[in-house]
């Protein structure tokens, strides 16, 4: 299937400075697409470049299959920049009508997108308020309902959830996963993972203008954590529990997987947590196996998963 | 899901937005009132100076009364038109990029000729406003009488070409600037070069010319609106000396500042008074050089890729081209040498 989003070592550079590095990006079509990275990452570059604002260096830009020709995306995507605009003097219901104009929309047509599109962001009964009058809430879906106007299949929205209160990131992530029941793909950057982690099914994680991983969430924190990470919960014999373990950890024994640091759960003072070089299920079996035939009574033994917002800060942290 | 199908508006998007906010607030209206106000005072300071002037014994008609007034209003009017123009367009392109909506309007298919044709059109659409409402105050030179219909005509368009003109300066200052300030101070400081430097050099002329005191080519002022605007509102008199057509021995009417406009404009030789009709080599002129303001901004606006050559040059190329042909051919209609003097 052709993805609808694909960058071919795309590069932008500003002067000397490298914005992207040989950016190699696929998105499948109806994806939610995080695009994650640290401020100066490169993201707005790269969405900027997508939506045909900038020029790359080198490199391609691919919408739906086709190449992004200078001038020829727009029909494809709906924009939503960092810092967007609005214009104050213009009514809610004018603001969206302007951009339909903009994309040649015709009289019939152009009053039902408005009437669409401010039911699916829930402004309709905010149609004749100006502009400025709105909270940041609701311009920020205005926005979001400007870039949909067209009705474009690829959506790329640049930080959409800066600056909102919760409640509003709440809604923004039901718009998005409205927006992906209509069949929308969806680019969306930011620099908190936890604003993404529940709303995305693909990732990608941006540092210095390099990739460092992407594609679906699942695989990226499999791919990320290596090895894992054990929790096991010990009824009766703690002390039996740590020992043999430090002992493991000190002098690795055959047949069983190779351990890292061993500590305590902080959490509760019958749980060891330990680090594994091997993560599969076979060599976590065997250790439990070990244990049980050590007399160790244990009530719960379980991989801990690191969750995204640590993996990202142990990939972007600085080298 | 298909995208959906480009066709080209009916109606250009970014004049519709600027039509429907243009009026909104007082700010619009407090403008039209004081531009009329000012126009309205300055008519009125007009016909007291000359009521002064008859009062020390000058032969004062009414047809010169109306004359007066006339060119007056006329230079009143070009004076706030050529200042307001630049204002109102060197926040066109910059305003957009400050208040964060420019990449918006960069992501959509309008072309940047489109969106700098919505500005331009915009902005002097209320610029026009203000120049048509200003029409009933000129009606008073029609109670006095003095003044041809073609006379009023040639300033009307003198001032929508100077209007044009200048808000494409205001205009390209604004693609080129990325702040408003910034474009309107270069916009002014363009529009003071253009006005102050010819009437400047023409007032020098006659202490470094060979042989010294000769009066400065017409050519020299072809971009002063001022100086057209005198040479179209300035009626030499008649051939026969003996009956002026003016109370005055002045053809500039007795109005003060007017004077300084003079040289390279109006020819005092032996055979009477000369006025040059500069106007039509600034209307030329003034059309030549929007056409080239305008072609320079549709390549500023763009985001990227500015200089890369576009169809749009061809129209502009072609428009150029027709400019210089008809120059050419109808050199001996504007262009018209000084009088020989010495």
């Amino acid at each position: 299937m052709t993805p609808a989003i694909e960058t071919v070592n795309l590069s932008r550079r500003y002067g000397r400075m490298v914005a992207l590095d040989n950016l190699n990006l696929s998105v499948a079509a109806g994806a939610i697409y995080g695009f994650i990275g640290p401020n100066g990452a490169g993201k707005t570059t790269t969405l900027r470049l997508l939506a045909g604002l900038l020029e790359p260096t080198s490199g391609e830009v691919r919408l739906m299959g086709q190449r992004l020709l200078p001038g020829g995306g727009q029909r494809l995507v709906g924009y939503m920049p960092d810092f967007f605009g609005v214009y104050d003097d213009l009514r809610v219901w004018e603001y969206l009508d302007f951009f339909a104009r903009c994309y040649g929309l015709d009289g019939a047509r152009r009053k039902r997108a408005v009437d669409e599109l401010l039911s699916l962001v829930d402004l309709s009964s905010k149609r004749d308020a100006y502009v400025q009058s709105l909270s940041r809430g609701m311009q920020q879906r205005l926005c979001l309902a400007h870039a949909l106007i067209h009705d474009p299949p690829v959506l790329l929205l640049d930080e959409p959830a800066s600056g909102l209160d919760p409640r509003a990131r709440v809604e923004l992530r039901e718009l998005l996963r409205t927006l992906r029941e209509m069949g929308k793909t969806v680019l969306l950057s930011s620099h908190i993972l936890s604003e993404l982690a529940e709303v995305c099914t693909e990732i990608g994680i941006i540092e210095s203008g390099k990739m460092v991983v992407s594609g679906p969430v699942e695989e990226v924190r499999r791919q990320l954590q290596g090895g894992s990470r054990l929790r096991i919960r010990v009824m009766r014999g703690l002390e039996a529990a740590e020992a043999r373990l430090r002992q493991l950890v000190a002098e690795p024994q055959e047949g069983l997987p190779r351990l890292g640091v061993l500590r305590h759960d902080p959490t509760d003072d019958q749980a060891l947590i330990v680090e594994m070089a091997e993560g599969d299920e076979e060599a976590q079996a065997r250790l439990l196996a070990h244990l049980v035939g050590q007399g160790v009574l244990v009530s719960e033994f379980r991989p801990q998963a690191e969750n995204l917002e640590e993996l990202f800060l142990r990939l972007t942290a600085v080298e | 899901m298909r995208a959906t199908r480009w066709r080209r508006p009916q109606l250009n998007p970014i004049i519709v937005r600027e039509v429907r906010t243009r009026m909104r607030g007082v700010r619009p209206y407090l403008i039209l009132t004081a531009f009329l106000v000012l126009l309205a005072a300055a008519g009125v300071g007009i016909y007291q100076l000359m009521l002064q002037q008859a009062r020390f014994g000058a032969m004062l008609l009414s047809a010169q009364v109306g004359q007066g007034l006339f060119r007056g209003l006329a230079f009143v009017e070009l004076l706030l038109v050529v200042f307001l123009a630049p204002s109102m367009t060197s926040g066109a392109i910059s305003g957009e990029r400050e208040q964060l909506t420019y990449d918006m309007l960069m992501a959509t298919p309008l072309r940047p000729a489109q969106i700098l044709w919505g500005k331009l059109v915009a902005a002097l659409s209320y610029l026009f406003l203000l120049i048509f409402a200003a029409v009933p105050v000129f009606s008073v030179v029609l109670v006095f009488g003095g003044v041809e219909l073609r006379a009023l005509l040639k300033a009307l368009g003198l001032l929508l070409a100077a209007t044009v003109f200048f808000g494409a300066i205001g205009l390209c200052c604004s693609a080129f600037g990325r702040r408003t300030a910034r474009a309107t101070t270069i916009a002014y400081i363009v529009v003071l070069l253009l006005l102050g430097i010819p009437v400047l050099l023409a007032s020098v002329w006659g202490l470094f010319s060979t042989p010294q005191g000769q009066l400065p080519p017409p050519e020299l002022l072809y971009l002063n609106p001022f100086s057209a605007l005198l040479s179209i509102t300035t009626v030499a008199p008649a051939g026969d000396m003996t009956a002026p057509f003016f109370g005055f021995g002045d053809p500039l009417g007795g109005l003060p500042i007017l004077s300084l406009l003079g040289p390279g404009v109006v020819y005092y030789g032996p055979n009477g008074v000369v006025v040059i009709p500069v106007y039509r080599a600034t209307l030329l002129c003034y059309g030549l050089l929007t056409t080239l303001l305008c072609w320079l901004s549709t390549h500023l606006v763009l985001p990227n890729r500015r200089w890369r050559p576009r169809w749009s040059d061809l129209g502009f190329l072609l428009v150029v081209v027709g400019f210089l042909a008809v120059a050419y051919l109808t050199q001996g209609w504007w262009h018209i040498p000084a009088p020989k003097q010495f």
